[in-house]
């Protein structure tokens, strides 16, 4: 009566290493999201979303963090059916056993997480995608040499008519820059629409997602700011249940340190989802 | 005391069941669980009609037998306690108590709150046991044993099947059953030289059953009349994990 043919505690343990491993990327996506708090303008967020985009290192993680994700979900999708088939007729009167805090309800407070992931890839990972639509950012010396290629190219007379037009509009687009499109060391252009790409970059410049400018428009609105916080405590709860779920799953119970990993999962899963919860509380109440 | 009963009531495996009402009056509150039931059967007896069937035997706690699902939780509102040493003064005059079999597929009903629990005595059957040869009885010293690890290993070992643990998972799951009988072998140097091989096939017999997959939710634990810890399941883990990767096994 089992949907897939390995042991039970061996698709418990894979639940738990992958979970293991997503559990070591949360504090490293919080530090990265901390960085919005920061008033440079928005400099070392959006160097850091430059280095995950651009490194290759961190592009083979994205995949295996991905397969990881993928992976969490499915087994944890085989072992409730599992479950549910293993009690086919339920009992009348609802359990009054007791039991480890939230333990009950990891599958749903797993199902709001993924709901959470989706919307999540919607409005950022699919505009890296280029699925979908968002914000973006150029640095004016990547603009700028980009500029001067194609200037060259015109001086040697290599551009046709129609493109030498687009190239002196390009210029004056530039010249004319409205306000709220450099950002606060004038290092880089912000907040660009695909549109505003093409006018002030060039027709096939690459700009990258503004991640920055998204989020401070994603969190000024108070509904999506709800909806967030809410699927970080749904992510609080699923926490505290798995870091002990996970030590009991690899054997890790001992009276010498159940003490210990109790603490850290009430401690991981408080301040690992309040660092991310503080970035909308910040925009939406304290007018970051 | 005067009680409301609500009762399964199933003719046998195939047929389907229903709750059906009955009312016990003047029952002491140092009746026994068992004994109230007793006395409810002895009046339906008296009306011609099909005393409630549920199991018992030694009616002191120790063998197992008993096993019933009161008002939502394994042998009822006490802890630590089989239904058979469950009293009435744990109730209060004019309760309504509905009482359930253990459900779990791989604890196939028999008839009314009597289920078959031979799927325990297959587990044990395929490893929970310790391969000796026949010949004299060995000195009883002659293997020294921790005093600490020998009260582990008992401890493990006053298990005594009655599936509580099943019954109360909200998986179904068996792990704190078959985490004790791994246990108690693992434990004493009698066990090491079959652990691996236990395990695995203990492990598999309960997936093959159709037991359900622990999400350490412990209520296994917190209903156990025998308080069996959950300290077994991660034993069980461990020995599990260090079979499949460093045994020839």
């Amino acid at each position: 009566m089992k949907l897939v043919q390995f042991a039970s505690i061996t698709k418990k343990m894979a639940l738990a290493a992958v979970g293991l491993f997503l559990l070591v990327f949360l504090p490293v996506h919080m530090g990265i999201n901390l960085c919005i708090l920061r008033e440079d303008g928005g400099e070392w967020y959006r160097n850091a979303c430059h280095f995950m985009g651009t490194n290759y290192i961190v592009k083979i993680f994205e995949m295996v963090l991905m397969a990881t994700i993928l992976l969490h979900i499915g087994v944890a999708i085989v072992l409730t059916i599992e479950n549910w088939m293993a009690r086919p007729v339920r009992y009348k009167v609802v359990s009054k056993s007791k039991t480890h805090f939230m333990s009950r309800y990891m599958i749903w407070t797993g199902g709001i997480i993924g709901c959470f992931l989706i919307l999540h890839f919607i409005n950022f990972y699919f505009v890296k995608l280029d699925i979908v639509e968002g914000k973006y950012t150029a640095e004016i010396e990547e603009v700028d040499s980009f500029f001067q290629q194609k200037a060259k190219k015109m001086q040697s007379g290599e551009l046709g008519e129609k493109e030498q037009a687009v190239l002196v509009a390009q210029y004056q687009a530039l010249s004319q820059l409205p306000e709220g499109k450099l950002d606060k060391s004038g290092k880089s252009l912000v907040n660009l629409s695909k549109e505003e790409v093409k006018k002030y970059c060039g027709e096939d410049f690459e700009a990258e997602p503004d991640f920055y400018t998204m989020c401070k428009e994603f969190f000024k609105n108070k509904y999506y700011s709800l909806i967030y916080l809410l699927c970080f405590v749904a992510l609080a709860f699923h926490l505290m249940h798995a870091i002990n779920s996970l030590a009991q799953t690899f054997g890790l119970n001992h009276s010498k340190y159940n003490k210990v990993i109790e603490n850290f999962a009430i401690g991981f899963a408080i301040i690992v989802p309040l660092g991310f919860a503080l970035i909308p509380i910040a925009i939406l109440f304290l007018g970051f | 005391m005067n009680l409301t009963l609500k009762i399964w009531r199933q003719d046998n495996a195939k047929s389907k069941g229903r709750f059906q009402t009955y009312k016990v009056t003047e029952i002491s509150p140092e009746t026994s669980f068992l004994e109230m039931l007793d006395i409810l059967n002895e009046g339906l007896v008296d009306k011609v009609e099909h005393p409630v069937c549920f199991d018992n035997d030694c009616r002191e706690g120790i063998c197992g037998m008993c096993g019933l699902y009161i008002n939502g939780r394994p042998h009822g509102c006490d802890d630590g306690v089989t239904t058979c040493q469950l009293h009435m003064r744990k109730f209060k005059d004019g309760d309504v108590i509905t009482i359930e079999p253990w459900r779990a597929r791989p604890f196939p009903i028999i008839r009314d709150l009597v289920v078959d629990r031979s799927a325990f005595d297959k587990i044990i059957q395929e490893g929970g046991y310790v391969s000796v040869t026949t010949g004299g009885v060995p000195d009883g010293n002659a293997i020294p044993i921790p005093k600490k690890q020998a009260d582990q290993a008992m401890d493990s070992a006053s298990c005594i099947g009655c599936g509580a643990c099943v019954a109360s998972c909200k998986n179904a799951s068996a792990m704190l059953f078959v985490g004790a009988k791994v246990s108690q072998l693992a434990l004493l140097p009698q066990g090491k030289p079959e652990a691996a091989l236990r395990v695995q096939a203990m492990v598999a017999k309960m997936d093959a059953l159709g037991f359900g997959n622990c999400t350490n939710t412990y209520a296994c634990e917190a209903e156990c009349p025998k308080e069996i810890k959950r300290s077994n399941i991660a034993r069980m883990n461990r020995e599990f994990l260090c079979a499949k990767t460093c045994s020839e096994e």
